[in-house]
């Protein structure tokens, strides 16, 4: 059955929205971790097509910022050299998807640095930061995503499959892990991990905790649905011709639990996500200089970031978009595998 | 009456499950934990000893377990080095600030889920339903991390809510009146980025749960016979969907909790959620397996009420487990 | 609760058992026990000169494919996700005896001996007709040639037109392999029509058997007479007009 129209503009949109962050490379202007100490808290540059004397330019252009005398986060364009914009230019190197090395970038300023998200408290370039962050915070919340589904269905599939004892105690230990708000528990294995580690091993760190809390109701789900394949008449037939259990798992039962577990991802991903930006928000995630949405975000804690800098605030909204797809592809997937039912929520197992 | 017997002890050994889940993260690490509490120059090295002792480290595991859950039903919940004082007496204050707060957002989440998801199932398919639809869509893809950052520039970009805090200070020398708008004000931000994280997916759920029953034949036979469609609403349409609901309601609590752990944090809120994230900094173990022991058992105590409330609306309930 | 109580019948190789029974009288799970899918509490099954209750689950494994199972559901026993070849050649592939390529021509050979023709072998089950399910159902059954055949009321979801051809392939099919069926349904009439035996079962207990004929004509036990009256309200017309 192929998919309907709807799923796959959602499919097509999520797509796009990954590959230009998988591609942060390329669309960020400048390197991440570049600092300019003479541009703190710089704010976002504003794009003119009308320079100072009123003249009118087809190609876009910034001025250089700088900092006003006195002021340490006052800034004034200096009006005497526009910087045109131009696209496709040759700036820092980078390895596209991490293993092509690259020069070029979407686009870039000549003879300044063009910020358009502003900078932060380094100098580093806020809109570079954000895409490059989205790399981590998106794949993290994908492995996460992918551990916890496979976590959930080996143990539903065993609970399924094997049943008596089996099943009877993984179900209790799936109901204790359900019992727990989901937060503390997080915060809970968090705790008693290592807290001084590198973004590295820090990323795995949230990776793996994020994936194992999360094991539960996915083995729920995907239990159900092996116990009624189990009765099925051809699991049967197949058996009477000799088929291992492992056969009849393989070929005919954990094949129904596709869709099951489709569904499941298109919920737990934006869910995942948001867990590594509150994770990295409170210090307990990826920490500096590598860069996450929610460590970007963090700045917000102290009150002179958050009364005075407002761009600092725009990782909030890069969310907002990629949820916005996994809500209306899991809505979709609902609709595709039950299309009789009308009235499902599209909330479904959410949070 | 069996119902209820049956439920409290399967909380009771649901919280006995969950402290030993907890006692077990404990043990993941323990030496790794001592090494990072030996590094760190606050802790004087006789205390690192002395908690060693305590622990018992050399003791196979089930004994651990065993003195440290007799130690917590005696309502010993460790000692916290961090703020050198009980953890019990800590949590204490943390909790009640943090169920004030639940409280009221449920209260308040559920007091607009209802009106608005009823309005919504009966006028199906018209502007208001498709309004609320949009708008709680619109809030479900906001994040409640979002929501609270956004709700305390707000606070901070207009002054008319403080940004933080449970109290004004020098609150406790005002009048009543006063201090009790002064707290509302304090509560308002929190609660309202609760609401607004809990309530779309509440509304969206009751909307369903209405438009399952309103379709139902026994609503339609009471139509007919004249009833006021006020009556209907409210004595059986509400009845009929009560069962989804409570359990819904039971669920949302999960939800809420963990929303408010962030919220707390953000806005400052003085309740078990930044306790528990200062803990995790410090390394203060005790305060941590309290503050989520504490949780797990206000989870379920809310679950039991919802369980209550089932037994109570639903006579089915009530006869289910007479001899047969 | 027993499902069955004292059972004793034989079946031949090449003949036909009917056991007729009301819905509930335990016929399923007598199929089910037959293709050693599911142990009996007490009792023996003897097949081959084998006692099959005394075998543990490996040596079942192999004496299995001997004891074939076609269902009453045609929908419900064909993985809706695989193709007619595939699911017909899936017990020569469990078997693991042949190359693929083999495989693939044997399957074909079996959908047309079932009457399928071997365009329609890339077809998902959806798209075939309860008779022809049926028949895949059949072919299946029989790619691993079996020597007993075990037909759950294959037939009772089946229009009357389409039973009757049915029916007939398994006659013919029998006639050219020689192997036994146990033909378990609730229809005494079709019962008749196609087996050599018949037994009667009433809640979980034989209460009559013996030769189809002899059965059909002279009933002796309450049950089987309800069985028989059962299959006389549907006289064609043009007997009675005749009257």
């Amino acid at each position: 059955m192929s998919a309907p129209r709807s799923l796959r503009v959602w499919i097509f949109a999520l797509a796009g929205m990954h590959a230009v962050i998988a591609c942060a490379g390329f669309f960020a202007p400048y390197d991440p971790a570049e600092q300019d100490r003479e541009r703190p808290y710089a704010p976002p540059a504003k794009i003119h097509f009308r320079d100072a004397r009123g003249e009118f330019h087809a190609r876009p252009f910034v001025y250089p910022m700088h900092l006003r005398e006195g002021a340490f986060d006052q800034y004034a364009e200096d009006t005497a050299k526009p910087a045109a914009i131009r696209w496709f230019v040759a700036g820092a190197r980078y390895h596209l998807l991490g293993i092509v090395p690259c020069r070029v970038h979407l686009f870039g300023a000549d003879g300044a640095r063009v910020s358009l998200a502003g900078t932060d408290g380094y100098g580093r370039d806020m809109l570079s930061r954000l895409l490059y962050g989205g790399q981590i915070s998106l794949l993290a919340g994908l492995l996460a995503t992918a551990l916890a589904l496979l976590a959930g269905l080996l143990i539903g599939a065993a609970a399924g499959y094997v049943g008596g004892w089996t099943d009877e105690i993984l179900m209790r230990l799936a109901e204790l892990f359900l019992a727990l708000p989901w937060l503390y528990l997080l915060f809970a294995l968090r705790a008693f991990l290592p807290l001084a580690v590198t973004p590295l091993e820090a990323f795995f760190l949230v990776v793996v905790v994020i994936g194992v809390v999360g094991w539960a109701r996915p083995a729920r789900l995907v239990r159900g649905v092996v116990l009624s394949a189990k009765e099925r008449d051809y699991v049967r037939a197949a058996r009477g011709f000799g088929a291992s259990n492992g056969y009849l798992l393989r070929r005919h039962i954990l094949p129904q639990t596709s869709s099951v577990l489709l569904t499941q991802a298109a919920i737990l991903v934006p869910q995942y996500v948001l867990a590594e930006v509150t994770l990295s928000f409170l210090g307990l995630g990826v920490p500096e200089p590598a860069p996450s949405w929610g460590n970007l975000l963090a700045s917000m804690q102290q009150y002179s970031v958050l009364t005075s800098y407002w761009w600092m605030a725009l990782p909030a909204l890069a969310l907002t978009p990629f949820f916005l797809g996994y809500l209306g592809l899991a809505s979709a997937l609902q609709r595709w595998a039950d299309p009789s039912n009308m009235k499902a929520v599209g909330t479904e197992g959410w949070r | 009456m069996r119902y209820l017997v049956r439920r409290i002890a399967h909380v009771v050994v649901l919280l006995f499950g969950v402290s030993l889940l907890t006692f077990l993260f404990t043990a993941l690490a323990p030496g790794k934990y001592f090494d990072e509490m030996r590094l760190d120059p606050q802790i004087a090295p006789s205390r690192v000893a002395a908690l060693r002792a305590e622990y018992g480290l050399d003791r196979p595991l089930p004994v651990r377990y065993a003195r440290w859950a007799g130690a917590v039903l005696r309502g010993s919940l460790g000692y916290s080095f961090a703020y050198n004082a009980p953890v019990s007496s800590l949590l204490r204050v943390r909790a009640r600030n943090t169920l004030a707060l639940a409280i009221t957002s449920t209260l308040m989440a559920w007091g607009l889920a209802l009106p608005l998801g009823i309005w919504s199932a009966e006028r199906e398919g018209r502007w208001p339903d498709q309004l609320i639809t949009v708008a709680t869509g619109a809030l479900l893809i906001l994040p409640d991390l979002v929501l609270a950052l956004g709700l305390l520039l707000f606070a901070v970009r207009t002054g008319w809510f403080p940004a933080g805090g449970m109290a004004s200070v020098g609150a406790e020398s005002l009048p009543w009146a006063a201090r009790m708008r002064d707290a509302a004000l304090h509560l308002a931000l929190p609660a309202l980025a609760l609401v607004l994280s809990t309530c779309p997916m509440l509304i969206r759920h009751v909307r369903a749960a209405f438009l399952e029953v309103l379709d139902s034949g026994f609503l339609r036979a009471a139509q007919a016979h004249g009833i006021p469609r006020r009556r209907i609403l409210f004595r059986y349409a509400l009845r009929a969907a009560a069962n989804p609901l409570i359990s819904l309601f039971g669920f949302s609590l999960g939800t809420l909790l963990s929303g408010s752990l962030i919220v707390e944090v953000v806005m400052s809120w003085p309740g078990l959620g930044p306790m528990l994230l200062e803990a995790i900094l410090a390394r203060d173990l005790h305060v941590v397996i309290g503050g989520v022991l504490l949780s797990t058992v206000l989870l379920a105590c809310g679950n039991l009420a919802a369980d209550l409330l089932l037994y109570w609306a639903d006579p089915r309930i009530r006869t289910e487990g007479a001899p047969s | 609760m027993t499902a069955l109580d004292s059972l004793s019948f034989t079946v031949a190789a090449g003949s036909t058992l009917a056991i007729v029974g009301e819905s509930g009288s335990g016929k399923s799970t007598l199929a089910l026990c037959l293709a050693c899918l599911e142990r009996p509490t007490a009792g023996r099954i003897e097949f081959g000169g084998r006692e099959l209750t005394a075998l543990r689950e490996p040596e079942l494994r192999a004496v299995r494919p001997q004891i074939q199972l076609v269902f009453q559901d045609p929908a419900g026993s064909l993985n809706p996700r695989l193709t007619a070849l595939e699911i017909v050649s899936e017990p020569l592939m469990v078997q693991g005896k042949l190359t693929s390529a083999e495989r693939g021509a044997r399957a074909r050979g079996l959908l047309e001996r079932v009457g399928l023709s071997p365009g329609m072998a890339g077809r998902a089950p959806a798209e075939f007709s309860g008779g022809q399910r049926q028949r895949l159902a059949i072919a299946r059954a029989l790619a691993i040639e079996p020597r007993l055949l075990i037909l759950d009321e294959a037939l009772s979801a089946l229009d009357a037109s389409v039973q009757a051809q049915i029916a007939n392939l398994l006659l013919d099919l029998q006639d050219s392999s020689g192997f036994a069926y146990v033909f378990i349904t609730h229809d005494l009439r079709m019962a008749a029509r196609v087996a050599d035996a018949i037994a009667v079962l009433e809640r979980g207990r034989i209460v009559e058997q013996g030769a189809a004929e002899q059965i059909v004509r002279h009933p002796e036990h309450a049950a089987t007479r309800a069985l028989v009256a059962a299959t006389l309200r549907f006289e064609p017309p043009r007997e009675r007009a005749g009257g």
